[in-house]
């Protein structure tokens, strides 16, 4: 069966230290969780960002960026990274979906949760109790009432879920989320990842193909599990589109320095965090025209 | 990784254990320390723990997962359900008797700890327990003496000395860089218990059930860490807050060398800006000068030693190496895994075995002691 085919991102605005989920120092972090406190502060940078090149904002959809995506005229495209949590609130979960579910299960409207009885049903998830490959889809279905009214322009499944399955050697999982993601909501289905190397190996073992795969690449190799030889092995040979995280390695390199390296080696796209960047329009333009202001 | 204005400082994690020896003596593949035969590995537990070993394991070249065992059926298919095929079992007793292991990591609730862990040493078994080993410093003496007359390998979990740059700390102290000590002080912090604990479910605390509160949960880490960079301390004393529940909250204690040298040690998981679990040691000795956070260490010397020059030295952690081949929470874990089955596949021991941990244990049990008594100075033998 073919499949409809999305095309990966080229640029994107990353506002993942909002979540928490970067490599950004402690110090870094509070000053962007400061900085962008205001739901409009966001939004301006938000539209600035789409007006120097980017092509969508990465985030989980917090109350925060929902305000600030409520607070603009325009359309953002939004990559939205789920499950809906900061990085730290998986430590108040039981591991495995099922705690996950029962809270988004808890926070949605009667409509999701029809909703999620319904494609349980079909999918005969609901004998199939803590299956990534079964119920990820129904978290997935629980948390769209979260997604902005429009705008939302992929799917991207969090780390911490995508990383365990990856360990797990979960085939399926990655397989069945990416074909749910394309036919549900019918955008882009990546996977996030802090093993960028070894998740671009097993998906070209198994033949799997999600729309892309987003992960840290950088000068120094910093984050680029297993190691950074590997990994730039995998991406030579990757066939799934790989976009680019943690260009700065922890402030230890430049953002062009990182963002010359990324596609020198084999990236499709960049994702230059909030947390990487002062002037986020003037970088972001840059990184656009290739290095050139 | 650009590492080469740094001072060799050991493999891997950049620690030596006593004596100079490297910790990871034998180095596979570039820098990594895999086990030097296969290995069969089950993990008992399936908390949040257990399934980060797990995930370990199946990152570890020359190991497998052979079985896992949790009384909670919904534990077990939740593991099933991330893709680990391993067999489970409710019962310690029947994996070990089904799947007879050559390695096992425990990671059940601190109060059966000690009866799995004790199943595990009468099999012959070799064993990693999460920390603390046990809920009782009597528990864990035993278990200790057990595993020493059966000749069986006994580790705690302690990731953080195996911290790339925690491993240069310590570096740094053994090699007296900074000369004797005048003062040290200690803090781990993370923003985790901001309400009262509920009675059931994975967030309660109950007293009868555990060693204790953040000390037991968390910095016992950085006790152990303490205890191998100074030695235990000849008395302790300390006192804490019960903010939400029966179990400390905060703990700020004060320990004291036999050679004099006093060393602080604050610890809270109710302070609000740690999303992250945060330590911190500031150092000052009568060369220099040490503050070692989890993202940088700052040196300041007023002479030159071999790798240091005199005046300041900034290192940020991501510029030290990190050998970890899987990450899912950072370079520590995979470190200490993969170190425990080297020595279960016959290698040099890690620095966390299960003598060196009691060590620490002692000491945490002695802080409790003291704040359970006002703030007593309380004597270590």
């Amino acid at each position: 069966m073919t499949r409809r085919a999305y095309a990966a991102p080229r640029l994107l605005l990353s506002a993942r230290a909002l979540d928490g989920a970067t490599r950004a120092t402690r110090e870094r972090l509070l000053e962007i969780q400061e900085r962008f406190r205001e739901p409009k502060s966001l939004a301006v940078t938000f539209a600035k960002s789409i007006e120097a090149g980017a092509e969508g904002v990465l985030s989980a959809p917090s109350p925060l960026l929902r305000e600030a995506l409520a607070d603009l005229e325009g359309t953002i495209p939004l990559f939205v990274v789920l499950p809906a949590l900061q990085a730290q609130d998986y430590r108040l979960f039981e591991p495995g979906v099922e705690p996950l579910l029962q809270r988004a299960r808890a926070q949605a409207g009667a409509a999701s949760r029809l909703r999620m009885t319904w494609r349980g049903l079909a999918r005969g998830a609901a004998f199939r109790g803590g299956d990534f490959a079964a119920r990820v889809p129904l978290l997935l279905e629980a948390e769209s009432h979260l997604f902005p009214p429009r705008g939302v322009a992929g799917v991207v499944i969090a780390a911490p879920i995508a990383d365990v399955a990856l360990a797990g050697g979960h085939r399926a999982f990655f397989e069945s989320v990416a074909r749910y993601v394309r036919a549900r909501f019918r955008v882009p289905a990546a996977f996030e990842t802090r093993n960028p190397g070894t998740m671009l190996r097993r998906l070209r073992e198994w033949g799997a193909r999600p729309d892309f795969v987003i992960g840290p690449m950088n000068p120094c190799g910093l984050g680029m599990k297993p190691a950074e030889a590997e990994t730039l092995a995998e991406l030579a040979r990757a066939e799934v589109p790989f976009v680019a995280t943690e260009l700065r390695a922890s402030g230890l390199c430049a953002l062009d320095a990182g963002a010359r390296y990324a596609r020198a080696h084999g990236a499709h796209g960049l994702a230059p965090d909030l947390s990487e960047m002062d002037e986020v329009a003037v970088d972001l333009k840059r990184m656009r025209n290739g290095g050139q202001p | 990784m650009s590492d080469a204005n740094l001072p060799s400082a050991g493999p891997a994690a950049g620690f030596l254990a006593p004596g100079d020896r490297p910790a990871h003596d034998a180095m596979d593949r570039g820098g990594e320390p895999a086990p030097v035969r296969d290995l069969r590995v089950a993990v008992v537990g399936l908390g949040r723990a257990g399934v980060a070993h797990s995930v370990m394991l199946a990152s570890l070249e020359g190991c497998g997962l052979v079985g896992v065992a949790d009384p909670r059926r919904a534990a077990r298919a939740g593991l099933r359900g991330m893709g680990f095929a391993a067999p489970g079992f409710p019962r310690v007793e029947r994996l070990l008797e089904k799947v007879r292991p050559d390695a096992m990591i425990v990671c059940a609730a601190q109060d059966e700890r000690a009866g799995v862990a004790r199943a595990a040493i009468d099999a012959g078994v070799p064993l990693l327990i999460e920390r603390p080993m046990s809920r009782t410093l009597a528990e864990a003496e035993e278990l200790v003496e057990l595993a020493a007359a059966r000749g069986v390998p006994l580790a705690v979990g302690h990731p953080l000395v195996y911290e790339p740059l925690f491993g240069r700390v310590l570096d740094i102290v053994r090699r007296e860089t900074l000369g004797p000590l005048r003062s040290a002080r200690s803090a781990m912090f993370v923003s985790r218990v901001f309400g009262p604990h509920p009675r059931r479910g994975p967030d309660c605390l109950d007293p009868r059930r555990l060693a204790g509160g953040v000390v037991a949960h968390l910095a016992s880490d950085l006790l152990f860490l303490l205890v191998q960079l100074f030695g235990a301390p000849a008395a302790v004393r300390a006192t804490w807050n019960l903010l939400y529940g029966e179990v400390e909250d905060e703990l700020h204690g004060m320990m004291t060398l036999p050679g004099g040298l006093e060393v602080g040690f604050d610890s809270s998981w109710s302070v609000p800006g740690y999303p992250h679990a945060s330590t911190v040691l500031e150092l000052e000795g009568r060369d220099g000068k040490l503050l070692a956070s989890d993202e940088a260490i700052e040196l300041e010397l007023r002479r030159p030693t071999p790798g240091y020059p005199t005046g300041e030295t900034f290192v940020r952690n991501a510029e030290i190496a990190a050998p970890a081949r899987f990450d899912y929470g950072g370079e520590a874990l995979w470190l200490h895994d993969a170190a425990f089955l080297r020595w279960v596949a016959g290698g040099a021991a890690p620095p966390n075995t299960g003598a060196e941990a009691l060590r620490a244990h002692r000491v945490m049990d002695a802080l409790y002691r003291s704040a359970a008594a006002g703030g007593r100075a309380v004597e270590l033998s």
